[in-house]
């Protein structure tokens, strides 16, 4: 598909401040690019000039709860606006092309009950298709050679609700994967998942071609990504090879986790 | 009462309050019509709680609300509002409910988004209306045929509701059957 | 009318939630046979005075009155076209009047102070099936649930727009709705596993 394997190279990534528009959309036309992005909500201020470069392969985002990850996302695929700035996402500003984004940028968010729409497997895959103005027949036939592609043949039929959780976090993946996205954006899809189901998405979600970005609680799942972000209060805290920011992120948890039993927090 | 409708007639009643916090959404008909939820929610309760659980889901509501919290659409919420010229419409939720119940009910025979659709009108716009235009006539002395002509406005969109109330019973019996139970 | 406790404790916070209900009753009894609109607006402009006295917030509630105004021009229009401008005013007047006075109560007291005033209604209702603590667990579960409903509903909403460019369909309310009853049947699980009408007592 014509990735530039920047995964493979051992730069590190770093925050750049000075780009202009101009320049990132020189080099971003594959890959998400966050400029001097500005947004409140609720009269709070998340993003203060926040610049990312994000083109790696698989990127992953740690931090705690209300630190950002989360609102980075939807930043990310036009959920949300950016106050001031701009997202690019494979070369074109979200505002402009928010209508458009949703079937090139893929979200699995953390709930597959709220996402899954249709009682059938194949309905809920077929569904990205059809929005796309494929016929019914098309995007029956696109579901069924996924489904066959994944090692799932068979599922077409089956009903939703006598999957488990697991595997209804699957057929979400599948059915943004439907319509071949060239990025898949993650909220921390497997919170509510064991752990050898866990272990067994995520070894699906590796041989993917897509860029992924996931926010992730379970640091184990990020070792192996190219790029791992520590976002705290919406700033970047740490932003390199997860053998090196996860170890610090770990060891904040561990003291935060501390404090907050000491001072009656949790 | 038991635990079962306690939760339920409760959390039915969170529903059309929250219904009421939303904005439009489509109806599945000549490109998608727009209309607002909460008196949708008012007609689904009568046809998913049944007539004397949907009615109490509703006054539930209207409690709350009189005890303050902004819970109608559009935020509005207090004692306030049941003194106002559209009281007799928020009352009228009552039994209208109640209605919408009695008649899914006594449909139970037919399709049910026949069924459903004739309880949405009989009580969510027939009696609703009715009890509104009452109101405006004690309330804010007008006559009779003003009343009526006045709250003419609302009729397609409530009209759209009650359709809108039929395609969603018939929705929720299909993947949920026991959602309607309390026909059978 | 945008429902809503002011919490800065003025003198009407003070008064006694029945003492306000009672007011309120009375007044809209009272004024139900004047038709003087000079009487009416004086009432009014003393309502308003007594906004005034609350404070800043108290004021600021008055722009309240915006959603019902346009309905207020037509009622009394209508009135003033078929009789007197006079009678026209006296409706308006009257109207306004009431909703004010209602929301003083709604701005002064708590909602807990309000359903223990009326807990002694409820008791005389008791032989008619009313029991006042399930009405109190109920207003607890719909206030507790709405946000959680809130959320699941905007949750659900999010996923599409993800998805989908088109207006939020049918079939995500339909989802939502089922949700909530399926919730319902796990809360009642809850309730029972607390006790709840356990051994034939019911609360």
């Amino acid at each position: 598909m014509g990735f530039i394997d920047i995964s493979r190279s051992k730069r590190s990534p770093g925050v750049q401040r000075n780009k202009s528009v101009e320049q990132f959309r020189a080099i971003s036309s594959f890959g998400l690019a966050f400029d001097r992005v500005h947004l409140s909500r609720g009269g709070r201020r998340i993003f203060d000039a926040l610049s990312l470069d994000l083109r790696e392969q698989r990127v992953g985002l740690v931090g705690d709860n209300g630190s950002g990850k989360s609102t980075l996302l939807r930043l990310a695929n036009g959920l949300l606006l950016p106050e001031r700035g701009e997202v690019i996402v494979n070369g074109r500003c979200t505002k402009q092309a928010r209508r458009e984004l949703h079937a090139d940028v893929g979200f699995v968010f953390q709930n597959p009950d709220h996402q899954i729409i249709f009682p059938t497997v194949g309905e809920e895959i077929a569904f990205g298709l059809i929005e796309r103005g494929e016929t019914a027949a098309v995007a029956r036939r696109g579901a069924e050679d996924l489904l066959a592609r994944q090692g799932c043949a068979g599922w077409i039929d089956r009903a939703i609700h006598e999957l488990s959780e697991g595997q209804k976090q699957l057929v979400c993946i599948l059915a943004i994967l439907a319509t071949e996205p060239t990025i898949l954006l993650l909220d921390e899809p497997f919170s509510s998942l064991d752990l050898p189901t866990r272990l067994s998405l995520s070894a699906r979600l590796a041989r993917l071609p897509q860029q992924i970005v996931m926010a992730s609680h379970d640091l184990d799942l990020l070792h192996d990504f190219d790029r791992v972000i520590w976002l705290e209060n919406g700033q970047v805290k740490a932003d390199g090879m997860p053998s090196e920011v996860l170890p610090d992120y770990r060891a904040h948890a561990s003291a935060q986790g501390a404090s907050m039993l000491e001072s009656g927090a949790a | 009462m038991d635990s079962r409708a306690v939760a339920r007639i409760s959390l039915f009643a969170a529903m059309i309050a929250v219904l009421g916090l939303l904005p439009t959404f489509q109806l599945p008909v000549a490109g998608g019509v727009p209309i607002t939820a909460q008196t949708l929610g008012v007609m689904l309760a009568g046809i998913v709680l049944g007539p004397r659980r949907g009615a109490l889901a509703v006054l539930l509501l209207l409690f709350v609300v009189a005890l303050g919290a902004p819970l109608l659409a559009g935020g509005r919420g207090g004692l306030g509002v049941f003194f106002a010229p559209s009281a007799g419409f928020l009352l009228g939720w009552v039994p209208g409910a109640f209605v919408t119940g009695v008649v899914m009910q006594r449909l139970a025979k037919a399709p049910v988004v026949a069924a459903a659709l004739m309880a949405a009108i009989a009580g969510g716009i027939l009696v609703v209306y009715g009890c509104g235009i009452v109101g405006l006539v004690i309330v804010a002395h007008m006559g009779a045929l003003q009343a009526m002509l006045a709250t003419a406005v609302f009729l397609p969109g409530d009209l759209m509701k009650a359709v809108a109330a039929a395609f969603l019973a018939k929705a929720a019996e299909q993947a949920y059957p026991a959602a309607l139970g309390h026909r059978t | 009318m945008m429902g809503g406790y002011l919490s800065r404790t003025t003198w009407l916070h003070r008064l006694p939630a029945g003492l306000k209900l009672l007011m309120v009753a009375g007044m809209s009894v009272a004024l139900l046979p004047v038709q003087d609109w000079r009487l009416l607006a004086l009432w009014l402009a003393v309502v308003t005075g007594i906004y005034g006295t609350l404070g800043r917030d108290a004021v600021r509630r008055l722009c309240v009155l915006k959603p019902i105004v346009p309905l207020l021009v037509i009622i009394g229009g209508l009135q003033g076209l078929s009789t007197q401008w006079k009678d026209g005013a006296s409706v308006v007047l009257r109207l306004l009047l009431m909703v004010l006075v209602a929301d003083l109560v709604t701005m002064t007291t708590t909602m807990s102070a309000l359903m223990d005033a009326v807990e002694p209604l409820f008791r005389l209702l008791r032989p008619l099936g009313v029991n006042s603590r399930k009405i109190t667990l109920s207003v607890a579960l719909v206030l507790r649930f709405i946000p959680v409903l809130l959320a699941n509903w905007r949750a659900r909403e999010e996923a599409w727009r993800a998805r989908s460019r088109r207006r939020v369909p049918l079939r995500i309310v339909v989802l939502f709705l089922i949700e909530t009853l399926r919730l319902a049947d796990q809360v009642a699980e809850a309730l029972d596993a607390r006790g709840y009408g356990r051994a034939g007592r019911q609360p």
